[in-house]
This record gives C-alpha cells, structure tokens and sequence, in this order.
C-alpha cells in the first residue's frame, strides 16, 4: 500500500500501530470495542468513524447495523460511540463528499458482480447447474444456490469439472437450460468436453471466472489471463463465443445472451469474468426483467428428424428427446445429417463447412465497442478494466482520449474492427503480461501503437493507470 | 426376432463373431419386450468398439467421449426423469477413462441402466490391458503380461452401496436377457456387467473360457443379502453370474432427490419474471 499513500491519504490505525503523523489518525479501536465486552466490534466502531468523519447521514449506518446484526444490539451503541468520535476528527486534507441525493439512491441495487452475472443467467432461463467449486467462480454456484428456493433449478456439485461440462451437455441435449461455473484450472479440465460441445452441436454456457495462473497460481487474486484458453481450448475448430462483461449492466446483459446464444446457435458461449469484477461492490439503476425475452430455440421434431440436416446458415433445428416423434442422434464423432458415425471424406467436409457457417452466422451477431469520447487516441479494453479505464479518463481530461471498451471479445467482426479504424492510435489495457486481447486484434492487421499490461495480482488502480496512460502517451506521441 | 429397434441403412464396424453382436440382439429386444417407446429411450455411449453399440439401434442416442457416458446420461435424466436413459461402453471406457464418474454416478443413484461390455482388453484401440485384464494377459504394450491387480466392479458398486449389481455372460443370451431386464426395472442406478469375447485381441478370455470360468447364481441364492452380495463379488475364477445383488429398500434416485416428485421437464421450465424483478429489487 505504502508507494500508493500520497498526500490526500488518509490511513486510519489502531493506536498500536505505529506513531502519530499527518496522515495517520491513530485511534484507541480495539480497546474501545473491548468495553463493550468483545474486540470483535472494532469494525461496527470503524465504521461509525467513518461515518462520522465524512459527515456521511447517521441514519443510513444504523439502519444497515441495525438489519445486519439483528442478534446482538450492542452493535448498534458502538456504531453510535464511532460515530461521535469520529465526528470529533478534523477532516484537514480530505474534499468534501458530495451530497447524498436521497431519491436516487432509493432506485439505485449494491451488489457485486457475481450478483448480477447471477441475474442474467436467471434472465436467461438457466434451470440447470453442474459445477465443482473454485475460486473466484463460486459466487455464482452459491447464488444459483440459493435461487434454486425460489426457482426450478437443478444444481449438482459434481465430481470434477469434467464431468460439470459433460452434465451440462446432458442436460441440453435433454431440453434443459444448462450452465457450469469454473476458473482456470478447471476449465482446463473441460476442454475436451467443450470440444464436444462444438462438434455435437450442444448447446453449453461456462462462466469463467479468471484468477492468476499458471496452475494454482494466486487464487484470491484477479487477472485476465484466461482469454486465449476461453478462444482456443478445445481439440478441433468449432464456432463459440466468448463474452467478458465490465460493469454490473453489463453482467445481466451478457449472461443472458450467453444462454441465447448458445441455444440458437448450438454453440459453448464462454462468459469471462474475474475475481475483481466477481467481488467489487457497485451500484447499478433499475432493470426491467421484462425486457429479457425468454426465446426458445429447440423444435418438436416428426419421425424422419435429422439432428444434422443441412441449412443454409448452417443451424440445424434442435429437437428433444420425447418431444416430437423424431429421435436424436447428437454425437462427437464426425458425422452424416442423421448422426450416424461416417468417414466419407465428402461428408467431412460437407460438416466443416457446416459448422463454419454457423460461425459466420454467429459473427453477423456480434456487439461492436462501447466508445466513450471523441478523441483519436483509443485507450482499449475489455471486461474488467471497464470502470478503472473510465474513471481514468475520466479524471485525465485530455481531449484526444476515448475509450473503447469491447464485452464480446470472440469472434470479432469486421464492424466492431471498423470501430477502431478511425483513430489514429490504439493502446490497448490488459490485465495480463502477455497482452491477449491486443493479439486478437493485431490478426486481424490492426497496429496496436502502445500495450499496458500488467500481472500483479490486482486490478488496476485508477491511481496508477492514469501515469501509465500517460507514460505510454509520451512514447508515442 | 427383434425388429423394433433396428436402424436401417447403418454399417456395421465389428469383427465377425464379435460378442457385441449378442449384447446389440440382446439390448433390442430387451427394450422392445418391455415396451419403452424409443423416443423416449435415450442410450449414452462413451468411446470404444462396445460405444458404437447405440449407432446401430433406432432410438435416441448421444455418442460422446471416451469415459463420459455416465455424467452425460445423468445429466439427460436430471434433465426429465420421464426418459429411459442408459448408459453404455467398454471396460477400458467406464472401469478406466471414466472410473471417477463411475464411483460418483454410483453415489447419485440416478435411475439409469449400466452396461458395460467387459471383454478385459481395449478393443478399439487394438489390444492394450484394459482395468479388468487378468494378471499375465500379454499385449503389445505390457510385454511381459498384466502386472496390476484387475479391477472388481461388483465389489466397487457394492462398496458404494449400488442398488442393483450384475453381471452375466453374453454366451448364456437367455440368462443374459433375464437379468438385464431386471435391470430394467430397477428403481435406480443398476450396473450389468456383460463378459463379452473380443475374438481378435484377446485371445486368451474366449467364449469357452468365460463358460469354464463362471458359474451361474441359483435359486438359492438371496440377491437381498447385502454382507453375502460383498463376500461373492469378491470370488474370482469361476465368476459368480447372474444379480449379485438387489436393495429392497426403495432408496430415492438422484433426480427425485434434487427436482422432487413428478418433476417438470426441464424443457418446460421457464422462470416468474416477476419473481426476478422482485428478488432483483430486494439489493
Ligand atoms: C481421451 C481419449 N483417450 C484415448 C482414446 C483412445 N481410445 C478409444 S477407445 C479406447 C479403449 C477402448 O477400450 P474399451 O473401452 O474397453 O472398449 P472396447 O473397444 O474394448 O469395446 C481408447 C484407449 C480416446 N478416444 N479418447
Ligand atoms: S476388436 Fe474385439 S471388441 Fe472390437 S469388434 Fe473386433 S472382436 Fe469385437
Ligand atoms: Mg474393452
């Protein structure tokens, strides 16, 4: 923390922490909370101080102390004893907090990310749920959970992730709405039935939520180092999507295109997420669930059905078991139209092209960059950094800045590339050493003029971008 | 004879005088004396010479990959318990590839039939050891015969409380269809090991060693008996043959345990919207 301390930091301490300066308030924290019987209420004590020190409405502390800790009342006189105190502090250095516009708060939702991924995949009709657990992906496992008691949904803790994926491809291919939740290194793990996914033509939804590698690498910490594996894995082409939202907006909405997608397009629809965005707090406005259709694209099927039969965009229609007097043949190995096991180099081919129609077709759908300012030097990014990278340019106020934030990540299209053609430079922001995104772009001739990668663990502080925006602007210009 | 369930216009890829000729014969007309309908009967097949059994029936079918028949046929049934659902392949593919989702199906007790044909050799892939392969079975890759201790299925599901456990003899078809249909009707997991002779690469467990080295359960056998079921899975050469073992409890399936009784399909199952916005407003 220390080399982020400047001069408008203020550090609040425990009085045995060190010696009083400028910047550090030194507080009697644990032996205040132990009058109240217990060291335990140092943090309702800090709160109150908080509080009390931004000048923030007593009323909202207790009101929230008061539901949180319904049990055990004292809380609710330390908060009160914080609060004073903390009012007590002179607040020197620090700006004023803007005022609390009280109506608009009412309409505003505090969650975190995995909340609101959680959402959309509920939005999205998922009734269906195969995971083992991993850090930082298990939010969502725990919220579909605890949805399950509101909700028809079949949730098995499986075990391992080779059999969640599989379990899910299952459930698809049985009618469900099917989804796993995994990090890296279960998603390894999964390749092989992704790969099946994309040649069987069944539909599956994985919410990757990306943690440090390789191996276990730092398994509480944050980094976008799986966008490759989410692109590659798999033995064999075969057409998927892969979405990595950056805002609690953007979770709801992706996740529910997630099922969309993979349902009409019988495809894996990979949704990157990471601990950062899967564990920050935020708010989001009101969201009308009645905007999200629910669609289904499976088909009763009639004797003489072909699970593979030809079409022009190279979508088959996808029946059922039991609905319809059609039978199924889904299968992985490759295939004629009826699902019968075939070497007939002709027929190879003939499913190749197939399966890169469906690719084609899948491209026409994808959702160009959000573009934020006018300038002509691109700071691009794509999901987590969404908030860090606007506060940023938020906050540099140069006018040749924009940013160009991509949600879906793969495959990329010609209008979402035209996006970047206007700007006269691209610097592209990643969260990961190696700069993967950047990759994607530069296959498709795109010059990316300056990277800013980084892999310590943490998302990227808007304290520390904004130099390294700013560095890598003087390189360049 | 069976016709029901017999694909047209398919080839088929086994060796003459293959044992999978009887368990194809067999399974057909399994499913076609107990009437299940085959668009609501779906076969999982891993990978392996036993897998591509269901390319050659008319039912539905999902062919997936080596070793994952068992999570794909559980999550077919957790999906709609309405559907007749087995799961299907080799000894290499459920005792090797797939021996973590085999421990773990068994656990869940879906309402699922296992067959597993076990002719103790990787048929597919040309005659390596397979998990049951008996100690000395000399292949190209274990030069100097079998070293490891063979798998015993029957004693794995017993341990892991299976509710029924089998195992027969695709050289005695009668007995065979017996049994497999109890399998059938079965409520819950049920494992049916069928001995099957791979004539080309094992040349050693031949439809003659098989009848030598088993014998069938009689009469007086209680299959109830859950301490006299563990003692027999143990026996080895003869092979005990015929339901080692069969609950009598009416233990819940896995799918009864999760969805409740007389689930939905979850085709049909979409969420309240309203429900949603109102949990959503709640943060
Ligand atoms: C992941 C994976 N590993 C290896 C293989 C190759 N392979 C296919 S079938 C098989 C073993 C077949 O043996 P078994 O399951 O006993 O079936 P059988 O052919 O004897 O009926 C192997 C090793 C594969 N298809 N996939
Ligand atoms: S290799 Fe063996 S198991 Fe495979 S078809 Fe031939 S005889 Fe049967
Ligand atoms: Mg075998």
């Amino acid at each position: 923390m220390q080399p982020r301390c400047n001069e408008k930091t203020i550090v609040f301490a425990d009085e045995t922490f060190g010696e009083k300066g400028d910047e550090l308030i030194l507080l009697a924290m644990k032996e205040s909370a132990k009058k109240f019987g217990n060291a335990k209420y140092a943090n309702t004590y800090i709160s109150g101080i908080l509080f009390g020190f931004l000048r923030i409405d007593k009323s909202f502390l207790i009101q929230s102390i008061t539901e949180h800790f319904k049990e055990d009342e004292v809380n609710k006189e330390v908060a009160e004893l914080g609060y004073e105190e903390g009012h007590k502090l002179e607040n020197k250095s620090f700006e004023k907090l803007p005022n609390t516009d009280n109506e608009l708060v009412q309409k505003l939702h505090l969650m975190d990310g995995t909340t609101a991924c959680g959402f959309g995949f509920l939005a999205g009709g998922c009734n269906m749920i195969t995971s083992y657990p991993m850090s930082p992906s298990t939010g969502v496992l725990n919220f579909m959970a605890s949805m399950s008691k509101e909700f028809d949904i079949a949730l098995e803790q499986s075990e391992d992730e080779i059999a969640s994926l599989h379990m899910v491809l299952g459930g698809w291919y049985g009618g469900a709405r099917a989804m796993t939740t995994t990090s890296g290194g279960g998603f390894a793990l999964m390749g092989e039935a992704l790969s099946l996914s994309g040649m069987s033509e069944t539909p599956a939804v994985i919410y990757l939520a990306q943690r440090p590698g390789p191996a276990t690498g730092l398994p509480t910490r944050s980094e976008q180092g799986d966008l490759n594996m989410g692109i590659y894995s798999g033995h064999g082409p075969f057409p998927r999507a892969v979405l990595a939202p950056g805002s609690l907006q953007e979770c709801i909405d992706y996740a529910y295109l997630a099922f969309e997608l993979a349902d009409r397009f019988a495809i894996p629809v990979v949704v990157l997420s990471d601990q950062y965005l899967a564990d920050s707090v935020s708010m989001i406005e009101d969201v009308d669930f009645a905007s999200y259709e629910q669609r289904r694209y499976s088909v009763k099927t009639e004797e003489g059905y072909q699970r593979y039969a030809e079409t022009k965009n190279g979508i088959s229609p996808r029946g059922i078991p039991a609905f319809g007097d059609g039978v199924i043949c889904s299968v992985g190995d490759e295939h004629d139209e009826r699902g019968q096991i075939t070497e007939d180099y002709k027929m190879r081919e003939q499913m190749v092209a197939k399966r890169a129609r469906k690719k084609s077709e899948l491209i026409k759908e994808a959702i160009v960059p959000e573009v934020i300012g006018e300038g002509d030097i691109a700071i691009i990014g794509w999901g987590s950094t969404k908030g860090s990278i606007a506060e940023v340019l938020d906050n540099l106020k140069n006018p040749r800045l924009a940013q160009v934030h991509f949600t879906w990540v793969y495959p990329l299209s010609k209008e979402q590339l035209q996006v970047l053609k206007k700007f006269s430079y691209l610097i592209v922001v990643e969260n990961n050493a190696e700069g993967a995104f950047a990759d994607q772009l530069k296959l498709h001739d795109l010059k990316i003029h300056k990277q800013i990668l980084q892999s310590n663990g943490f998302n990227f502080f808007v304290d520390q971008l904004g130099p390294m925006i700013e560095e890598s602007l003087k390189e360049i210009l | 004879m069976s016709q029901l369930f017999d694909k047209e216009d398919v080839d088929v890829a086994w060796c003459k005088g293959c044992g999978n000729f009887g368990i194809l014969k067999l399974l057909k007309e399994v499913l076609e004396e107990l009437e299940v309908k085959k668009n609501s009967t779906v076969i999982v097949s891993g990978i392996g010479q036993a897998a591509k059994t269901p390319y050659y029936i008319d039912a539905n079918m999902f062919g997936v990959l080596h070793g994952r028949a068992l999570p794909v046929a559980t999550g077919v049934k957790l999906s709609n318990e309405n559907l007749c659902v087995i799961a299907e392949g080799g000894d290499g593919d459920m005792y090797g590839e797939g021996g973590n989702h085999l421990i773990h199906t068994i656990r869940r007790n879906p309402d699922i039939v296992h067959i597993v044909h076990n002719n103790m050799v990787y048929g597919l892939t040309k005659g390596q050891a397979s998990p049951t392969s008996q100690k000395g079975f000399e292949t190209k890759v274990q030069v100097e015969g079998v070293k490891n201790e063979p798998f015993n299925p029957l004693a794995v599901a017993l341990s892991l409380k299976a509710g029924f456990v089998s195992r027969v003899n695709i050289g005695d078809a009668e007995h065979a269809k017996e049994v497999l249909k109890e399998a059938f009707r079965h409520h819950g997991y049920a494992l049916v090991d069928i001995l099957q002779p791979c004539v080309t690469f094992n040349k050693t467990n031949t439809y003659h060693w098989f009848k030598e080295n088993t014998y069938t359960l009689d009469k007086s056998y209680d299959a109830g008996d859950f301490e006299g079921a563990v003692k027999k899975s143990f026996e080895t050469l003869p092979m005990p043959i015929g339901v080692l073992y069969k609950s009598r409890k009416n233990t819940p399936t896995f799918e009864q345990e999760i969805r409740g009784e007389d689930a939905k399909a979850l085709h049909s199952v979409t969420h309240d919207i309203a429900k949603i916005q109102e949990l959503f407003e709640g943060y």
